[in-house]
């Protein structure tokens, strides 16, 4: 048996409608998930740039897929993952970027 | 969630996408307005012509409602269509992905048929509304009454037009329904003008 995912992190682009707010009720509708939260980063004309972040206790990634794709969003890159029994933030190593 | 809770949730979110409504809304309106003068002719023809057979009038007048409503909603389901899959092929050039089945090709679709539908139902209803009174011609003292019912008719479907648009464009609603009753009387003040026109040696 697979690992369940815990996070999901995704980079997506999408047109203006349906807009954020179905979508993120639509994802939230989903099994498994307890949050959703959709952030614009960046509109252009006719579509906008929108990072997904899920979290929950088992994410099912082909429904994420089938949910953002009905919508007419495709997705550019999977961000973050985190799948487990918890939910971990990256470490931090000396060779991070200096964030001060 | 029932099924057709389902397919009425499924509606309004195809709508907020496609915004069918307001498209579907101004073409009741226009459609309307229409299928209502048009008939005006049709029925004002028949009477400054003085023709006494209701059935003439009401076949006339029928298959007047069948044309428009057919070119209605034939032109609609044609030019909307063509509208709508221009959009959705201009929004694939920015999504880079095929959008035909997704919510918003979907909705696509159901906003054309909607829009065909209105664009069609709504001269033929309004047609036959006016024309209605000529099957009761039977059951009338004479057809004078039938034509006076059918133009009542007309008068009384402008008049609720223009209170519909009024109440929209939240404006005085009883004088935007006198505005669209006047056009009514300019279609039946012209119909007896060309009769004059044309009788005159």
């Amino acid at each position: 048996m697979m690992g369940r995912i815990r996070r999901l992190v995704l980079d997506t682009l999408k047109p203006h409608d349906p807009s954020i707010i179905e979508l993120a009720q639509s994802l939230s509708e989903l099994d498994g998930i307890e949050a959703v939260n959709i952030s614009i980063y960046e509109m252009d004309r006719k579509v906008e740039n929108a990072k997904i972040t899920i979290e929950g206790s088992d994410i099912q990634f082909e429904s994420i897929m089938e949910i953002i794709s009905d919508n007419g969003g495709a997705v550019h890159s999977i961000d973050e993952v985190v799948a487990g029994k918890i939910i971990i933030d990256d470490a931090s190593t000396p060779q991070d970027p200096y964030q001060g | 969630m029932t099924p057709l809770r389902m397919r009425l949730e499924q509606w309004r979110e195809y709508n907020k996408i496609s915004e069918a409504g307001k498209i579907a809304r101004r073409a009741f309106a226009n459609n309307s307005f229409d299928g209502v003068l048009t008939m005006i002719g049709v029925v004002m023809g028949n009477f400054v012509v003085g023709v006494q057979e209701a059935t003439v009038v009401l076949v006339t007048g029928l298959s007047t409602a069948l044309a428009i409503g057919i070119s209605g909603g034939w032109g609609a389901y044609l030019t909307e269509s063509a509208e709508r899959s221009h959009a959705v092929g201009e929004l694939e050039q920015f999504t880079l992905t095929e959008l035909r089945d997704t919510k918003i090709g979907k909705a696509s679709r159901a906003a054309v048929w909607l829009v065909a539908a209105v664009d069609g139902l709504s001269p033929f209803l309004s047609a036959l509304l006016v024309v209605a009174p000529f099957f009761f011609a039977p059951l009338l003292p004479s057809v004078a009454y039938a034509y006076y019912a059918s133009i009542g008719m007309a008068m009384l479907a402008l008049f609720g037009l223009g209170i519909y648009l009024g109440r929209i464009s939240q404006r005085n609603w009883i004088l935007s329904g006198i505005k669209t009753m006047i056009v009514g009387v300019i279609c039946i003040g012209l119909s007896y003008f060309l009769e004059q026109v044309t009788r005159s040696p």
